[in-house]
């Protein structure tokens, strides 16, 4: 471990601070109040996802050419769009695309990064080589340009979008964990193990994963709002979610040729990723606070 | 191995990665569905005329033969015709470079006019007020899309002022200014919350560093304690941070041309994803991978040529 970094990255991204271990006890109790207001916020939004049918006055695919961009008024909260769309029944049902694809776009990369990690790290070797070497070509990528690439290939839609978040994501968790796994690996717990004759993978699965995963419990919150912001971006360029379904980032850009007379149609749902970007970010910082304390 | 040893070997380390970027780009779009000599003679072409095309652009040649050839093509600056204008697309990069250059070149020279003061104060003044404001605004700037921020910014200024275009690309130098101002301040509103970070992590770390209470003891403090031994130590860090952010900032460029209607690269490759027009899609993607390979390079030789100590670990 005496090699210089071999460039910008491994320099950045490969100084990782030991974090206290989560089964540590009472340590929930001592969580930063940030947490509990960021996880508020994150579950206020995952209720309207879920209560969406019950919670939207309108139908949000359902056209109404005659009260087209309606100013809001006591039928239509958020008034109407281009088609006389409900804007309210439609930022409510989005919570269904953005809220879903944005965790599962980070957590699978998450999944995926952490036990690549682990596997390069403890087996080290020609899988820590063969691993590696690939996370340095997919990191000399700029990423979500990849994305539109992934997506112009693989056809517009949830799909694609998680799959290209998924092949492109997981290498700063590799780094992380593995670096992390080098570190525990040379603990005496381990070397016990070891001796006493328990099988490598299970050494691993049971003595090691579980001390270094909250490295990643860490870095998760902040990806879940990139893939948030992601998908709302693609679904902006038109490249992400196609028409009509409801997605906030596309309601950006159909509200912003209204910008002079209907204004609240492109600003509010950027509000709304705001507040869940918000959130997310407080539950992330407060984790990282208290574990690294 | 000296200062010139670690330049050029991460020189030679690019040649392979570029190698490997090309072929990602032409794999990924190899698989791409749809039939591109159908695309270009239309649906209603003869069977004689697609397979004219075919042969003309060689797609019944062994993908090994297609890779050389592409290869071979892209080293001699021939990135194929757009399938939707007939045009080079080396000559639509070129038509549209000059504004995406404009873009990031006053997004970042902004980035840097907002972090480098806010980080500084972040790190004087850590855990007081004025440190708990910046990190509070930088939360909140994470958070914001960057085409929101420009809808919101062609709202609140553009509209009520009408200094500003809400959109394209000035002919005269002042017009290039005015239109691409709000732009760039888009563009430094979503990166400067990490190189804030960033900044204002180093610069504790160096504060907190042995040399530093030697200055001090030394009867250094104020102003010249931080630009003098300070800022001069933490420039690196910073350095680096923003070249990792160079795909980030590209991708805002992309988002950002489309908000703001600038007719620069990401604009391109927007159109040209969405109008299936795969030369066009790969020679917008090889020209961004290659230039974030190119900033990473340049930032790792600027970095150990500052940083005296580069020298002895490689």
């Amino acid at each position: 471990m005496t090699e210089p970094p071999a460039s910008a990255f491994d320099a950045v991204t490969e100084v990782v601070e030991p974090l206290a271990p989560l089964a540590e006890p009472g340590i929930w109790k001592k969580m930063p109040k940030k947490v509990y207001v960021g996880a508020a916020i994150v579950l206020l939004y995952m209720l309207v996802a879920v209560f969406a049918p019950a919670l939207a006055p309108y139908d949000p695919l359902e056209i109404n050419p005659v009260d087209r961009l309606a100013s809001p008024s006591a039928e239509h909260w958020l008034g109407t769009d281009e088609l006389g769309r409900d804007v309210l029944s439609r930022m409510i049902y989005a919570a269904r695309i953005d809220i879903p694809i944005g965790f599962l776009g980070a957590l699978l990369p998450a999944i995926l990064g952490t036990v690549l990690g682990a596997l390069a790290g403890f087996y080290g070797k020609w899988v820590d080589t063969v691993i590696m070497r690939t996370a340095d070509v997919v990191q000399a990528f700029p990423a979500y340009i990849l994305v539109i690439v992934l997506v112009f290939a693989l056809g517009q839609g949830a799909r694609s979008i998680i799959i290209a978040f998924t092949v492109l994501a997981w290498v700063i968790y590799t780094r992380i964990i593995r670096s992390e796994v080098l570190r525990v690996k040379d603990l005496d717990y381990i070397h016990a193990a070891q001796v006493a004759g328990l099988p490598r993978l299970r050494i691993l699965r049971v003595h090691v994963i579980p001390n270094v995963i909250n490295q990643t419990l860490v870095y998760l919150p902040n990806d879940i709002v990139f893939a948030t912001l992601g998908l709302a971006a693609f679904s902006f360029l038109g490249l992400g979610i196609p028409p009509p379904t409801p997605e906030w980032g596309a309601m950006i850009a159909e509200g912003q040729p209204f910008l002079r007379t209907n204004w609240w149609l492109a600003t509010v749902p950027g509000l709304v990723i705001v507040g869940l970007g918000l959130g997310l970010s407080l539950v992330g910082e407060g984790l990282e606070e208290r574990l690294r304390a | 191995m000296g200062r010139f040893g670690f330049v050029a070997k991460r020189l030679l380390q690019t040649i392979p990665m570029l190698f490997g970027i090309v072929l990602i780009v032409f794999l990924v779009l190899q698989i791409t569905p749809g039939d591109p000599a159908r695309q270009i003679v239309g649906l209603r072409a003869s069977e004689a005329e697609l397979q004219e095309v075919r042969e003309e652009l060689g797609l019944d040649d062994p993908v090994l033969v297609q890779y050389v050839r592409y290869v071979g093509n892209v080293l001699q600056g021939d990135l194929g015709y757009s399938y939707k204008s007939r045009k080079p697309v080396s000559e639509i990069i070129g038509e549209r470079i000059d504004v995406t250059l404009w873009l990031m070149g006053s997004g970042i020279l902004l980035t840097v006019l907002i972090s480098v003061p806010l980080g500084v104060i972040g790190a004087l003044r850590k855990d007081r007020a004025a440190d708990h404001v910046i990190r509070g605004l930088g939360l909140v700037g994470l958070s914001m899309p960057p085409f929101w921020t420009g809808v919101i910014l062609l709202l609140l200024v553009a509209i009520p002022t009408g200094w500003f275009p809400a959109g394209g690309f000035g002919e005269t130098f002042p017009d290039k200014v005015r239109s691409i101002f709000l732009p760039a301040l888009t563009l430094a509103i979503a990166s400067s919350p990490f190189i804030i970070r960033g900044l204002r992590a180093s610069i504790i770390s160096v504060m907190e560093s042995e040399y530093i209470s030697t200055a001090r003891s030394i009867g250094v403090a104020g102003g010249r304690l931080v630009r003098r031994f300070v800022l001069r130590n933490s420039a690196g860090p910073a350095i680096t941070l923003l070249a990792i952010e160079m795909g980030y900032l590209l991708f805002g460029a992309v988002v950002i041309e489309t908000t703001f209607a600038l007719p620069g690269l990401g604009q391109g490759l927007v159109l040209a994803a969405r109008g299936r027009d795969l030369p066009s899609v790969q020679g917008y993607t090889l020209l961004f991978a290659l230039a974030v390979v190119v900033v990473y390079l340049v930032s790792d030789i600027v970095t150990a040529i500052l940083d005296p100590r580069v020298e002895i670990e490689a």
